[in-house]
């Protein structure tokens, strides 16, 4: 595996970073951003998507900041898996990402912004060619999306983070930098669909840094990972639920590795609120009607149907382990 | 006396006085033998003595041949490989590490199509890439090659036809990678693509463009490549079962998953002749297709092995990057080397065959086995590589341990439009053995008995024959059993843990080495070779073809030269890379190099030894008879003040011839029926194992975790305790593998979808269980020291100890390997319909409350525990045969005694429309008998 050409930029400061992009956009050349470079460089190796330019993060000091209310984009998933006064929940869900090979490198912005990944896409050339290429990395043929083939629109790779769905239910906000300034948004609205857009981030823009407010300390949550190998795998699917002890209105669920991004569920939340609030019996109806609500498709290790009756276990052991 | 020095033994000195004098009577020690890192001699080790020749070893199995030989250095003795040192500072060279000077890289364009002709090729544009030294194409290598001589159906590079995606199609050697890579690009290929086969059970049929042609040997048109039928025993006592089992088996295939990936580096060296580079584990059999695609004589080719990082079987073969490395070197007069990305390693295979295998067993009143049905249709891929093998052993590797009343088998290997299949780990015994075992479990189930008390009141005896005609020589499978069960307290725990919990057995029987030397008559040429050389320096540098692929063959050379000659192991000196300096070997593969080498080694140390004995005998007047080899030093047996040095022995020994030299072969004996395909699976010795292991079940996500695993395997003697240990704890990691996560997943269009090492799931480390290796040594007579191989059967019981566990565990028999959490949870979903339960939590666990036969079981286990170890130790030598525990006589051909006991190795024709999957090959005719019919 050959690593493509590119040129590597360094800045060492955000609006270095900042202007950079601004003027590779201005000369209308293509980059990508790398942090810790564990899900890029892969990708770059196997030839997809690779881009002339790449600009590192990785000499700007001051965004590797790690406290209970904010982590910065640098900050190491390795950092985060031990308690350095961030919220347990989210030490959890370090933890279960990956190896701790690949978590000595591998950021937190890198993990939110982690491409969505497909066994028709994450391939080497020579494979892809065989397939005829696909509409996510279609090498200029337009070619269809291999796993729902006749639509040509939309590409349904799945999102396999596993930090998302824990700072969703902590009510974590995102801040987007870029030429044209900072932007702050919840981290519910930052993905956005198809598997190629993949979130809100705009040309040049990247994310900064993750906050959380007051309340989110107050919260306990859990976050339970599907996967065939504990020691590495991507999830398979994943349920993180969090509420503040004792208000069950405080509820949140959101689920990952399932879709072509992560999601909350506060409308399957509040259906089973409204219906009053019953121990186990609301915990079974929830896990039953988030299941519902997902709609896994075949491009990862396992079948969705499994995966998709998996989301019940995994709500339900989710919820059961908060609520202990 | 003469000559010779008298001299107290020991380290310790006391040879002079405080004022520096010397000590009356007392000499200087002389000079130890030169090398070894303790300066002076140590004494006799008689804890690695047997006690047949007066040690203190235990030999509760029996003496040994090899006992007298025995000197206490090496053999039996925990001691890390010879070559860790170099593996563990990075210092070994695999085949990516060669660098020869000028080197240029190689690349190979490959088939994007399933299956296509290839119209043409227009290499012009490649050609006129700044850079590119050297495009060659099938046309340049148009002869076929093949590790098999009977199926020889490779080419360097495609010649007409593709047969997968990933095939090769041509190869460029250029000035460097992104170059090469370029001119991948450049390549016009026109293509038909063709209508590919994908699924094995269609490969059955006939097809309009079959994946290879055999001629008049061709059956129909179909892509079945090899059909087996094998027929032994009395069918007649299957019509009445008391108990049986039926099971219908999914196997995905699966990957050898080595580290290292191929890599080939071929020089055409100033005088015109090959220097190939590479990690095989085969390399006489490169060797032999080098010479043939080439036309090139063999000895102008010198092929290196490399160290090997991991070959499992997916070295073996003849590699057709190997042939493209050394037209493209010849072409560009420069060396070439190829390393490939891991899809390639994935697109060559080689790997287990996915296979559909049905199983059907039955057993009488009183709870013996009255036969074994078995039928195999495995899918070979593109190509045949030991297919044809593989084709039989699923059969075959089935008669042993237990004794049958008869077996029937069914197998067909068919071609289909994918990856190669081929040999790996336990080879075409592995699936098979699974679905057997597995169905013991389920008859013993119904005849509410121990599953282990099943097996012990079955198990053919030491030294007696299978109902195919194997010759079994030692035998410890009850000893395994009986040690598993006891270490793993099963009789507290089977069938009575909890819901989630489980504990399960499995057995292994695999051969030590194969009878036949694929290429030659083993009456005419022995099967290894390996010469010796003692120059003045006292070294002894071991020539030797055995291809250490990390299981220790180096080591175990090493240590049966040291053993016999009594030098420390850092004095054996095992040169085995190239073919120029090495006698010709069969390789690695078998399970043959430790029985067959060390063997061969044994043989040439004793004519070295015989030579310094003979020295030593002139100097000291003592017969060689009444000498000792200790620790660099020759001794008078009842005063060892009485002794000669090694280094001067071996003076003595070289003055009128200089360095002494010897060569030691090994044959096997003559053995094994005359039936067709009776040498398949025939092998001077096999190995027996047994292994329990226990799994945790979630019941709500059907993930397994396997968390102990007791694993009893008998290796004959254990050469290196430590080796032998590593490879059992290694066998169950590969085998926890196929059983649990790993498959070649091949998608709706065919596609291998997994091809990397993230999504083809090999278990790390961290999902290993405890594995708590238990060695079983019943000291064959044939091998080195006792020894059996240790390397491949290990493998076969992890798998259904663990399908049989996670039965005992959630009650479901799951046929459908690997068990991967949605597979378990299909059967859970199954049993909660079939059961009306809604939470799995609430399944109910099997248990077992024993019925009649029980008690008949153990008291017949007790008595053949008896019989076995009296024919262990040759205390009882009289014939046994397959048949004896169903009443026969076996001084008498069973034929002669029943009628209805028969041999076939062909379907009658009223058999034919009863043949499982596989055997519905046998519907079809071959070409040479279908004239007129196409």
């Amino acid at each position: 595996m050959l690593m493509p050409p590119f040129t590597l930029h360094n800045p060492t400061s955000v609006e270095e970073a900042c202007s950079l992009a601004g003027m590779l956009l201005e000369k209308g050349e293509e980059f990508d951003w790398v942090a810790g470079g564990t899900d890029l460089l892969p990708n770059y190796k196997w030839h997809i998507n690779p881009k002339p330019h790449v600009i590192s993060l990785a000499r700007i000091d001051g965004v590797d900041t790690l406290s209970l209310h904010e982590i910065g984009c640098m900050a190491r998933l390795g950092d985060l898996t031990e308690e350095n006064g961030i919220h347990p929940l989210i030490v959890e869900a370090a933890s279960k990402v990956a190896s701790s090979l690949v978590r000595r490198n591998a950021t937190l912005g890198g993990n939110l912004c982690l491409d969505t990944r497909c066994f028709w896409y994450n391939q080497g050339e020579d494979w892809r060619r065989s397939i005829d290429w696909c509409h996510k990395a279609d090498c200029g043929t337009g070619a269809d999306c291999r796993v729902i083939p006749n639509q040509n629109t939309l590409c349904v790779a799945t999102y396999q983070g596993d930090i998302a769905p824990t700072l969703m239910v902590l009510n974590a906000e995102v801040h987007l930098i870029g030429p044209n300034g900072l932007r702050i948004l919840p981290l519910s609205e930052f993905y956005q669909l198809d598997g190629m857009t993949k979130n809100v981030l705009a040309k040049g823009e990247f994310l900064l840094k993750v906050t959380l407010s007051e309340e989110s300390a107050q919260r306990t949550g859990s976050y339970q990972k599907l996967r065939v190998r504990d020691s590495w795998d991507f999830p398979e699917a994943g349920v993180a639920a969090s509420w503040v002890p004792g208000d069950a209105s405080s509820l949140q669920i959101a689920t990952t590795a399932l879709e072509s991004i992560p999601r909350c569920h506060p409308e399957e939340v509040a259906t089973v609120l409204e219906a009053g609030w019953d121990g186990m019996n609301s915990v079974k109806a929830l896990a039953a009607s988030v299941r519902k609500s997902i709609k896994p498709v075949n491009n990862t290790s396992l079948p969705p149907r499994y995966r998709k009756s998996m989301v019940r276990v995994l709500t339900k052991r989710a919820v059961e382990k908060i609520l202990d | 006396m003469s000559g010779g020095y008298r001299q107290q033994p020991g380290a310790s000195g006391g040879t002079t006085r405080k004022d520096g004098k010397r000590v009356a009577g007392k000499q200087a020690f002389p000079p130890p033998g030169s090398g070894g890192s303790r300066p002076k001699m140590s004494t006799r080790d008689l804890d690695f003595i047997p006690e047949s020749v007066g040690g203190k070893e235990p030999q509760p199995a029996g003496s040994h041949i090899h006992d007298r030989v025995r000197t206490g250095t090496s053999v039996g003795k925990e001691m890390p490989l010879v070559d860790s040192n170099a593996k563990v500072t990075g210092q070994a060279w695999y085949g990516d590490d060669v660098r020869l000077p000028n080197e240029v890289i190689g690349k190979i364009l490959r088939s994007p199509h399933h299956y296509a002709k290839i119209k043409s090729i227009d290499t012009s544009r490649v050609e006129a890439l700044p850079g590119v030294l050297a495009v060659a194409t099938g046309a340049d290598s148009p002869h076929r090659f093949g590790v098999l001589p009977v199926t020889k159906d490779e080419h360097a590079m495609a010649v007409e036809k593709v047969r997968h995606v990933g095939d090769l199609v041509a190869c460029v050697a250029a000035i460097d990678e992104a170059t090469a890579l370029e001119a991948l690009n450049l390549f016009d290929v026109e293509w038909e693509v063709l209508e590919p086969v994908f699924d094995p059970k269609k490969g059955l049929e006939d097809a309009d463009e079959p994946i290879h042609w055999r001629g008049k040997y061709h059956l129909a048109k179909t892509n079945v490549q090899k059909r087996v039928f094998q027929e032994f025993g009395d069918r007649s006592l299957v019509e009445k079962p008391h108990a049986a089992s039926h099971g219908k088996w999914n196997m995905a295939g699966v990957h050898h998953g080595f580290t290292e990936p191929h890599a080939v580096v071929a020089h055409w060296d100033p005088n015109g002749r090959l220097q190939l580079y590479t990690p095989q584990q085969v390399p006489h059999y490169t060797h032999r297709a080098l010479s043939t695609v080439l036309e090139v004589p063999m000895h102008q080719i010198n092929v290196i092995r490399t160290f090997v990082g991991g070959g499992f079987g997916g070295k073996s073969d003849p590699f057709p990057h190997e042939m493209c490395a050394a037209i493209l070197s010849r072409k560009s007069g420069r060396p070439v080397r190829i390393t490939f990305d891991r899809e390639e390693v994935y697109w060559i295979n080689r790997g287990r065959h996915p296979s559909h295998i049905e199983v059907k067993m039955t057993a009488d009143e009183d709870a013996r086995i009255s036969g074994f049905d078995i039928d195999a249709l495995i899918d070979g891929g593109g190509f045949a590589s030991f297919g044809h093998v593989t084709s039989y052993y699923n059969g075959v590797l089935a008669t042993a341990p237990y004794e049958l009343g008869s077996f029937h088998y069914t197998g067909a290997r068919v071609w289909t439009n994918k990856p190669a299949s081929g040999a790996m780990r336990g080879h075409g015994a592995v699936n098979t053995r699974c679905a057997v075992e597995v169905g013991l479990d389920e008859m013993a189930e119904t005849m509410k008995v121990d599953p282990i008390d099943l097996r012990l009141a079955n198990l053919l005896p030491p030294h007696s024959r299978t109902i195919s005609g194997f010759r079994i020589t030692s035998n410890g499978m009850r000893e395994a059993l009986e040690k598993v069960r006891e270490g793993s307290n099963w009789d507290d725990k089977f069938r009575q843990l909890p819901l989630g919990k489980g504990i399960g057995i499995g057995c292994g029987f695999f051969i030590s080495g194969s009878g036949l030397p694929i290429h030659w008559d083993p009456n005419r040429f022995p099967h290894a070779t390996v010469h010796m050389q003692v120059d003045m320096d006292g070294g002894v540098t071991v020539h030797t073809g055995a291809a250490d692929i990390g299981q220790g063959s180096t080591t175990a050379v090493a240590q049966v030269v040291s053993e016999v000659l009594a030098l420390p192991i850092e004095m054996i000196h095992v040169r085995s890379h190239e073919s120029d300096t090495s006698p010709v070997d069969l390789g690695s593969y078998s399970s043959r190099v430790t029985f067959m080498n060390a063997n061969a080694a044994i043989r040439a140390a004793l004519e070295i030894r015989e030579q310094l004995l003979n020295a030593a005998w002139e100097i000291l007047g003592y017969h060689p008879n009444n000498l000792v080899l200790n620790d660099r030093r020759i001794y008078y047996k009842h005063d060892p003040a009485i002794g000669v040095s090694y280094l001067k022995a071996l003076h003595k020994a070289q003055e009128d011839k200089g360095a002494l030299i010897a060569s030691g072969a090994y044959r096997s004996p003559p053995m094994g029926g005359v039936h067709k395909g009776a040498a398949a699976g025939l092998a001077p010795a096999y190995s027996f194992s047994a292994y329990v292991a226990e799994v945790d079940v979630d019941v709500e996500t059907g993930l397994i975790k396997c968390t102990n695993v007791w694993a009893a395997h008998d290796c004959g003697k254990a050469l290196n305790p430590l080796a032998v240990k590593g490879q059992i704890i290694g066998s169950c990691h590969m085998g926890l593998g196929q059983v649990l996560s790993e498959k070649m997943v091949y998608g709706r269009t065919g596609h291998l979808q997994n091809p990397n090492l993230l999504d083809y799931k090999i278990p790390s480390v961290y999902e290993m269980p405890h594995v708590e290796p238990i060695i079983i040594e019943s000291c064959d007579p044939e091998g080195p020291f006792g020894a059996k191989e240790a390397g491949e059967g290990p493998l076969l019981p992890i798998l259904p100890a663990v399908v049989n566990a996670v039965y005992d565990a959630i009650g479901i028999r799951l046929r459908d390997l690997p068990l991967t959490p949605d597979v378990v949870f299909k059967g859970i979903e199954k049993a909660l319909k079939a059961s009306e339960h809604e939470d799995p939590t609430d399944l109910p666990s099997p248990r077992l409350t024993h019925g009649a036969l029980q008690p008949t079981l153990v008291a017949r286990a007790q008595e053949h525990k008896i019989r076995d170890k009296a024919r262990q130790r040759t205390e009882d030598t009289s014939p046994y045969v397959n048949g004896v525990l169903f009443g026969f006589d076996p001084t008498i051909p069973l034929e002669d005694q029943v009628e209805g006991w028969r041999t076939a190795t062909e379907p009658d024709p009223e058999q034919l429309a009863e043949l499982g999957l596989a055997g519905r090959a046998w519907l079809k005719k071959e070409q040479r008998h279908m004239e007129g019919e196409n």
